[in-house]
């Protein structure tokens, strides 16, 4: 059994996104080197065609599992704010595979190297063990 | 690592990463106009100058470069009190 840090219902505490726009169901692991999150696939979801889930979810998944582990951090400190995070720059994008609806996607942040407030992650989504999307990420913390 | 061996290898990592002519990164030069940084860029240069260099530059040690020469000499420093 996978013990979650955040839970469905209460997400939405830590990421600025709301309904339709989630992309993101639980946050798994949060620390100071990364994250992880688990995110299934429904049929309603917007970014659906053809019954295929579009990259630029994906990509949306793996920014919004760093809002909810950023939060998450930012949420153990004490008198802290939340901090908002911004896509800064998006590169070494490679797609691998499709992602059909009713899958489980587990997407998976490396925190490469920080300099300010702007943290360089690897994000990698992941749906029964196969790589779906990879990519890497500037994060900006307001 | 002597200062000829720093230059060499900042010269070469910099102008494939930020493709500038290798040409164009003179001692006296501006390093921020000359690689065309943003502020998103410095992360990356902070990655590079890790892998390349052996140590991470802070946000202060960036105020004191202006000019490559600046920056040969910032690592020097570093490097002397690795």
């Amino acid at each position: 059994m996978i013990i979650m840090l955040v839970e469905k219902t209460n997400i939405k505490t830590y990421i600025p996104q709301r309904e339709p726009f989630v992309m993101i169901d639980s946050l798994i692991e949060a620390n100071e080197i990364g994250f992880s999150s688990s995110f299934f696939i429904n049929n309603d979801n917007i970014f659906i065609e053809n019954n295929i889930l579009s990259e630029a979810a994906i990509i949306e998944n793996i920014a919004q599992t760093c809002a909810a582990g950023f939060g998450y951090l930012s949420s153990l400190e004490v008198e802290s704010e939340p901090r908002l995070g911004f896509i800064g720059a998006i590169t070494k994008l490679e797609v691998f595979n499709e992602l059909k609806t009713n899958a489980m996607i587990e997407t998976h942040v490396s925190i490469i190297n920080t300099f300010e407030n702007i943290h360089l992650i690897e994000g990698i989504a992941r749906s029964l063990n196969i790589d779906i999307l990879k990519c890497q990420m500037k994060i900006v913390l307001s | 690592m002597d200062r000829l061996e720093i230059i060499t290898i900042t010269k070469k990592f910099l102008s494939e990463e930020f493709e500038v002519d290798i040409n164009s990164i003179m001692d006296h030069e501006n390093l921020r106009e000359t690689l065309d940084l943003d502020s998103l860029d410095y992360v990356d240069l902070v990655v590079l100058i890790e892998e390349n260099l052996g140590f991470k530059p802070t946000a202060d040690d960036f105020k004191t470069v202006e000019t490559f020469d600046d920056f040969y000499n910032l690592v020097e420093q570093k490097l002397m009190n690795v």
